[in-house]
């Protein structure tokens, strides 16, 4: 379980990318459940979350995401590593 | 062995009659040796080389893990693309084919489900497959040879060991899918084959025929070929992904090809667009203009390396960045005049339907010049009589069929019944699945006697 200062601040990007401001992320959300996460808003997701913690993801990171869960994990583990 | 031909249907329903006795410890076996069968009645030769390519695959994870520098599964991928590529390159050779060997039998569909695994592998996204049998099974399974869907691994390995499933299903599935093709789509297709074979001589109305019922065509006998492949999957405990979610719906481009063919554009989606997308994220609006072109360009190339199917791509790539690009400030316009929301999602459809139409000419057209000559005479006036050359009878049965499959498609009755049947009385659903069933073969069997002998799907080339 991510915290919730990840959780909120990835749920803000995703509400300004996906155009839904009434988006609640659930750890075992996919992008099948919400409406225009598709492979190209996927990789602006994913940008916009490097800039907003400053962290770089590699092809293998974004490609092996299953799930929002994932995605907060995988930050939490990144800004453990870096200190950000 | 043809997906619309009788013999396929006899050794389909003997082949899952031996399924539903088979041990379930043995039944990846048998699909494996069934499938190996069915590859051989193609041609043997090619099932050898599929053989080769599966050994080399299973391999290269194992390889991987002793190696530790990642360096086996890139020179795997990059020899599964060159093997794809060198057999389509290979078409526009006097021979056609390399060592007498034309285009194998399902190579696009197998190379990808390859390809997909030993990405996964890389990736993390799942663990590689310790059973050579259980593997060799995923990438030989012969419902999706012929055409897809292109399952991916964990889905496929998921289902194992495959448990026999509801017969009335599958047999309706691969029922509806030759319902598709013998009636709306080969009707329809009797009209569009003379538009495409005479455009140099006819004007007007019947080019307008053709420019909007190809598309017809072409999704009733692909989507009617991933029904068989769906329902003939079911037979042996398989349930495939879908490949079409009622395209002719979409609004936008981007939406459209959400819904068309889409185990093929998420693959790409996964193992081309990404990886560029990802590469080229710095690059703004340009990155993404440039992944979805080379993304589309590379669907063009798949279908072969001919001047129309390059013009296609080009098409749809123009297409795709002008609607990706414009996205979120039509967006955003949207938001603030919300009354014209329903006119944009009408004009959009309309917009969208004639882009997929004119782009669709230069993929079925011979030659880019008998394309651009039948889009250049739209605006002509039709010769009288021009009604009759197209084969009234046959235009009017199979567009009668096309709105019967839109409207099934729609409401979905066996969705339907599936929410309404667990409450229904036992002797309902035992009457309803004979009923299935029934309607099924007699549809099969009327079917196969009035279709004549040999039938090919419009996407079994690929």
């Amino acid at each position: 379980m991510a915290n919730a200062d990840t959780h909120q601040r990835i749920e803000v990007i995703f509400r300004d990318i996906l155009d839904d401001e009434t988006l609640v992320l659930r750890p075992e959300m996919t992008a099948g459940e919400v409406e225009n996460w598709d492979s190209i808003s996927h990789i602006d997701l994913m940008v916009g979350v490097e800039r907003e913690f400053g962290l770089r993801f590699t092809t293998a990171e974004v490609a092996g995401l299953k799930n929002v869960g994932d995605l907060e994990a995988l930050v939490e583990k990144k800004r453990a590593a870096s200190g950000k | 062995m043809n997906f619309s031909g009788f013999p396929y249907l006899v050794f389909l329903a003997v082949a899952a009659g031996i399924f539903q006795g088979c041990p379930g410890r043995h039944r990846a076996l048998y699909l494996l040796i069934v499938s190996y069968l069915v590859y051989c009645t193609w041609s043997i030769p090619g099932a050898a080389l599929l053989f080769a390519v599966t050994v080399l695959t299973y391999a290269a994870p194992v390889l991987e893990e002793r190696s530790k520098r990642g360096l086996t599964t890139t020179i795997v991928v990059v020899l599964l693309g060159c093997y794809l590529f060198a057999f389509k390159l290979a078409l526009l050779t006097p021979t056609h084919g390399i060592g007498g060997l034309i285009l194998p039998m399902g190579i696009s569909y197998y190379t990808f489900r390859l390809i997909s695994y030993v990405m996964d592998v890389r990736w993390g996204k799942i663990e590689r497959e310790r059973s050579f049998v259980q593997f060799a099974a995923y990438v030989a399974f012969f419902p999706q040879m012929v055409a897809g869907p292109i399952q991916r691994a964990d889905d496929f390995f998921a289902q194992l060991p495959p448990k026999p499933r509801e017969l009335a299903g599958a047999v309706g599935r691969i029922g509806w899918g030759l319902t598709k093709k013998l009636i709306a789509a080969d009707n329809l297709g009797v009209a569009v084959s003379y538009v495409y074979g005479h455009t140099a001589s006819l004007h007007g109305a019947p080019l307008w025929v053709a420019l909007y019922l190809f598309p017809l065509q072409l999704y009733a006998d692909f989507s009617g070929l991933t029904d068989i492949a769906i329902g003939s999957g079911l037979l042996f405990g398989i349930c495939g992904p879908e490949n079409f979610d009622r395209p002719f719906t979409a609004s936008s481009i981007t939406a459209y090809w959400r819904r068309w063919h889409m185990s093929l554009t998420t693959w790409l989606g996964d193992y081309v667009f990404t990886p560029l997308r990802m590469a080229t994220r710095t690059a703004g609006n340009w990155g993404l203009a440039f992944s979805t072109s080379v993304n589309m360009i590379a669907i063009a190339i798949w279908h072969g390396l001919t001047g129309g199917y390059l013009v296609f791509g080009l098409l749809h790539a123009a297409f795709l960045s002008a609607d990706v690009l414009t996205g979120r400030r039509r967006s955003k316009f949207f938001k603030k005049h919300p009354k014209w929301d329903r006119v944009a999602t009408l004009s959009g459809w309309v917009l969208t339907m004639n882009m997929v139409a004119v782009a669709l000419v230069y993929f079925h057209a011979h030659q880019i010049t008998d394309a651009n000559q039948l889009l250049a005479h739209l605006w002509s006036g039709s010769a009288p009589g021009w009604l009759d050359a197209l084969g009234t009878r046959s235009l009017f049965r199979g567009a009668a069929a096309y709105v019967v499959l839109e409207l099934c498609e729609r409401y979905r009755p066996d969705i339907w019944w599936a929410q309404v049947r667990p409450a229904a009385p036992r002797w309902v659903r035992w009457s309803m699945a004979s009923l299935a069933m029934v309607l099924g073969l007699t549809g099969i069997c009327l079917l196969l006697s009035a279709s004549g002998e040999h039938v090919r799907f419009l996407y079994e080339i690929f």
